[in-house]
Order: structure tokens, then sequence, then C-alpha cells
């Protein structure tokens, strides 16, 4: 029978280089997979997820919005997107707002979110005279950028709305 | 960020620039490095840890392969897991959406998926840190020893965005030791102030026809502007590549560095073979240094060499995009280069320079569709466009109406795209008669190359790059 030919053991600094290189290579693995889990956007439809949202929005408090609104609310063209979504509160004395946009390109993000900024201080300036809680309301919203997603929401019920855009990418 | 907009222009560099010439020779590099992490940072904050991790690993890596030099196997082994882990790496973020909408269509199915957008330059830096690792393993260049360095070189902004591969053999002593001065750094301006007028200036100008051309929708154009189209999109991907190319070699040498150039005027090319020796160039040798050679380059019979052509071919048509359109153009000129090595090279050979010259250019307008239409169908209705199918006519006054007022942007093009233009600049700023540069004559022409270019700039022109995230 042949003999086998044995390998010759490690030294201690080819060993030490191993190990930092498997850990190196699996905390790549692990941090892809935080940004996949909470950064990545969704290869669903703009209709799928925002009938996921929808589903829990009070349309008792809020009323949905045209692209015509989007245009006179934000400055922004609904046909420059690949899917436009906006509800405004029906109630004057409420700064209530959902948001979701999809955009064709991620370069279009910047402008959105410029877009927001404005519309907050409008907003400010609106409810700062009569209404202070409203202004609290909008300085604790949040804007959140999923791949080509971008999802605003000012309202009490904040989370539960971003935790239904989340579920359904 | 992008070397075309504002906030790189008047905040980003000038600072760069300043705080490297002041801090001593021995910082340089971490200060470099620092910039390079910010220019990374500004727009893909999210990726910087990837990119340190990815320096991390693959610095170990380079030791790793070293430390079995005197065992083949084990170092081979070692070279192995590092290739895979870069290439899957790479490979995700390009590739995995493209594989899964294939598979969607395929079998009509809905895989849903999480999206991510690719990483800045990380076509470009796992190329270069392929190119350090391979040769480490051939003993054609030691292993870096410092860290910074290893970190300056994969990371280095210059080239991140700019198409610019440069194998760290060509650039290992530079990292020790380069001549960082006034001069070099002045040569340098120059380059980038030419690169960014390329960019802003022909290849925008270039982009804007393309883009009236193709909203006009099919059958809507006569056959001429159908070639128009092409024609226009092939003036603005040279521009655009090789003026972000230049810009990319600028950058690096006001940085004290020495890049090869990207392009040879490739449109003066006289065949498809003479073509890709001046087009991209730093691309085409890395595919073949570390792709063609290893598979047998031609030395391994005449079906291998026709099968390693047009694989490596096809790859680099996807390294550009993940798409079907990019595989079918790399594909074809795969095709194409066989052709002309083994069918009708010899013929071609014998015919004048100028009809050479014409068959090369009737196959670029033929091929730059794959990359300006949205799909593969679209790309062949747009060459059957170019045929005469489908469209209103040969020549109707829309043609007329797109070159009568774009003939001076065609025109500097076409001067732009040969060796006239680089000529004429050049004896406008050099005396040759006494060896000196006319130094009045150099700012006033390069100045006001910048403020036009940055008047058409600020007046709204787009600077995105086409392929930002090679």
């Amino acid at each position: 029978m042949r003999e086998q030919k044995k390998e010759k053991p490690l030294k201690k600094h080819q060993v030490v280089l191993k190990v930092v290189k498997y850990a190196l290579a699996l905390s790549a693995l692990a941090y892809i997979a935080v940004l996949l889990l909470f950064t990545g956007g969704s290869s669903q439809s703009f209709e799928q997820i925002s009938k996921g949202v929808e589903a829990v929005i009070d349309t008792d408090a809020l009323t949905k919005m045209t692209v015509q609104d989007l245009k006179r609310y934000y400055g922004l063209n609904g046909a420059d997107y690949e899917g436009v979504s906006l509800y405004v509160s029906k109630s004057s004395l409420s700064a209530a707002e959902v948001l979701m946009i999809r955009v064709k390109s991620v370069d279009q993000i910047a402008e959105i979110s410029t877009a927001i900024e404005k519309r907050m201080d409008v907003r400010r300036e609106d409810f700062e005279e009569f209404a202070p809680e409203q202004v609290n309301l909008i300085d604790s919203a949040t804007v959140q950028i999923r791949g080509d997603f971008v999802f605003f929401t000012i309202s009490d019920d904040a989370e539960q709305y971003k935790k239904a855009f989340t579920d359904s990418l | 960020m992008e070397f075309g907009s504002i906030s790189f222009l008047f905040y980003f560099l000038p600072i760069a620039i300043i705080l490297y010439f002041i801090v001593p020779a021995k910082f340089r590099n971490l200060m470099l490095f620092i910039c390079n992490i910010i220019f990374y940072a500004w727009g893909e904050t999210a990726y910087v840890i990837l990119l340190l991790i990815s320096i991390g690993f693959n610095y170990i890596c380079g030791w790793d392969i070293a430390s079995h030099a005197d065992d083949p196997k084990k170092s081979r082994r070692s070279l192995a897991v590092a290739v895979i882990f870069n290439v899957l790496l790479a490979g995700f973020f390009k590739y995995y959406k493209w594989v899964l909408g294939t598979l969607n269509v395929l079998f009509s199915v809905e895989i849903a998926y999480r999206e991510l957008p690719i990483p800045l330059g990380i076509s470009i830096y796992t190329l270069q840190i392929l190119s350090y690792l391979i040769d480490v393993y051939r003993k054609k260049v030691r292993p870096q020893k410092n860290l910074l360095n290893f970190a300056v070189y994969v990371s280095m902004f210059p080239q991140m965005i700019s198409g610019v591969i440069v194998s760290y053999g060509e650039i290992e002593s530079q990292l020790n030791r380069r001549a960082v001065n006034l001069n070099k750094a002045g040569e340098g301006v120059c380059f980038f102030i030419r690169g960014l007028a390329k960019k802003i200036l022909l290849a925008n100008g270039m982009g804007m026809i393309v883009t009236e051309i193709m909203n006009m929708g099919f059958g809507t154009y006569a056959m001429m502007t159908a070639w128009v189209g092409s024609a226009a999109f092939m003036f603005q991907i040279y521009f655009e590549l090789s003026g972000y190319s230049d810009m990319a070699v600028g950058l690096a040498k006001i940085f004290g560095f020495q890049f090869r150039r990207n392009f040879a005027y490739p449109y003066m090319a006289v065949s498809v073979r003479d073509f890709w020796g001046r087009w991209h160039v730093s691309l085409t040798n890395w595919f073949h240094e570390y792709v063609y050679r290893p598979l047998g380059s031609d030395k391994k019979g005449v079906a291998r060499t026709i099968g390693n052509t047009i694989l490596v071919w096809s790859m680099i048509g996807l390294w550009y995009n993940d798409s079907w359109r990019f595989l079918i153009w790399g594909f074809l000129s795969g095709v194409l280069l066989v052709m002309e090595q083994y069918v009708y090279g010899k013929y071609l050979e014998k015919l004048p320079k100028a009809a050479r010259h014409i068959y090369i250019l009737v196959l670029l307008l033929l091929g730059w569709a794959f990359f300006f239409n949205t799909s593969v169908s679209d790309s062949f209705r747009y060459i059957g466009s170019m045929f005469g199918i489908g469209v209103q006519g040969f020549l109707n006054l829309q043609t007329i109406s797109l070159l009568g007022s774009n003939w001076l942007l065609f025109l500097l093009c076409i001067v732009g795209s040969t060796p006239i233009g680089y000529y004429v600049l050049d004896r406008m700023v050099y005396n040759y008669r006494n060896g000196r540069g006319r130094g009045g004559i150099a700012c006033l022409i390069y100045l006001l190359m910048f403020f036009l270019t940055i008047t058409f700039f600020v007046s709204g022109f787009d600077s995105s790059f086409l392929y930002f995230s090679f």
C-alpha cells in the first residue's frame, strides 16, 4: 500500500493567521446579514408593500391623497417615482402623515429627504402657535430608507406603521 | 461622492490636498487613508465597515499565502480560500439580484429577496486585491508588511470610482516612497481639469442627445437618427470613462502616485483586437494576466484558445454590469476576436486603413446599443432600427435638426477622440523650439476650461457617473 504523505503541522504564527482570517471572513458575512435585515430594500412590488402598510393605517383619522397633493405638500412629482402613497390627517388639528415612496433611482432619495425636511419645517410653523404637542410629534417623526423605499411617518402610531412597513418588505 | 460634484470639488478635494501637503511625509499615507475613508463614507457609510473588514482579511491572507511559500499545496489552498471569498463577496453584491431575477423569470416564480445597493468601487478594489494575492502567491511581490500601506492601496479614492485598476506590483514601491511636489501636482491638476471637461462638456452633452432619442420611442424616428443616437452614446461612454480615468490619473499625480493611462484613442482602432488594446486597458490587462493566462491563454490548442477568449470577454461584459445585455456584448466581442484571429483577420489586414477603421466603427456603433438600451429585446430592436426596420424613413428633419443643433459638439468629440485634439492643446501649452512650457498660456487655457466646465455644471448638468457602481 502506498504510504500517504503526511502534511507538516502548522506553526504557531500560521495558526494565528488562519484563526484571524476565518474570524474576519465570518464577521464580513455576519455584517452583510445585518445589512440585509436592517437596511435592505425589497424585490416586492410597491403595491404589495403598500397593501401591507395600508392594512394598519387608521383610515378614520387619515385620508389617502393624490399625486397632486404630493406636489402641493412636498413639491415632488409623483410620476418621477416608481410608486407613491401619501396619507394626511383628516383633521386640521393633527399633523399626522404617512408617506411612502419607491424611487426609480437611489439618486432621488436625497431630493425626497430635502422635501421631507421642508415639509416638517412648514408643519412646525403651522402648529407652533396653537398646538405645541403636535410640534413635539413632528420632532419625533422618523424617516426610514430601505433600499429604494423611503418611509416617513408623523403619527402617534408611528411604531405600528414602521413595523408594518418593515414586515412587508 | 462623485468627482464632478460641488462637495468634492470645492470642499473635499482642496482640504484633502492642503492637509496632505502640510503633514510631514511620514504621515502622508495616514492622511491619505483618512481622506479615502471620508470619501467612501460620504455616500456609503454602511459599507465602510465592510471595506475595513475586507482590508483586514486580505492583509492577513497575503501573509497566510506567503507563510506557506515552501509548501505549494498549502499556499495554493490559502490562495483559493482568499480568491473564493473575494469573488463571492463582490459577486453577491453585483449579481445576486440578477441571478434571482433571472430565476423568477425562467421558472415563473416570485422569490422575494432583500435588496442592497452595490458597495462603491467593489468591482475595482476586488480586482486590485486579487492582483495582490495572486502576485504574492506567484512570488512576484512580497506581502505588504505595513497594514496602513495596504489599506491605502485598496481604498485609494482617486481610482475607487474611475475604472482604473492598478495592480499591486505597479504601485508597491510608490506606497513606501513617492515624489510629492508642486510640479507634479500642477501636472495632476491639468489632467484632472481635462478629465472633468471631458465628462461635463462632452460626455454630458452627448448623453442629452442619447436621452432625447431614447425618449422618442421606437418607430418614431428615422434610420439615420438611430445611428446618430448610437454615435452620441459612443462618444458619451468614451468621454465619460476616459474623463474619469484622466481625473483619477490627475488626482494620483497630485498625491505623488503614477497611474498608467487607461484609454489610448480607442476609436482610432482598425480591428477589434486593436480596439481592446486601447479601450479600458487596465481592465483588459487584468483579465489577461489573472484569468486568460491561468486558463492557458492561446497555448493549449485552437479549441481551448477560442473557449478562453469567449469566456474572458463574456466575463468582461458581466464585469461592466449584471445584465444579459452586457453578457451578450462581451460574448460577441469574444466571438469577433476569435473570428478576426482565425477566420477573416488575414483578409482584413489587406484592406486599406480607412476601410478597417470603418469596419470597427460600425461594429462599435452596433455593439453600444446593448449598453444604452434597457433590455436585450430593446437592444435588438434598436439595432433593427439602424438597418431600417420599423423606422420613419431613412432620414428626416428630426435627424437634420439633431445634427444641425449639435454639430459643434460632434466635431469636438470627433477631434477629441483622435490624437489631434491633444496635439493642438500640447502645442499651445509647450514651446517645442526651446523645450519650455508656456506657463501663462497654460494657466489661461486650463482656467478657462475649468470655469467653462463649472458654468455648465452649476447650470444643472448631470454629474452622475454612468458606471458609478463599478
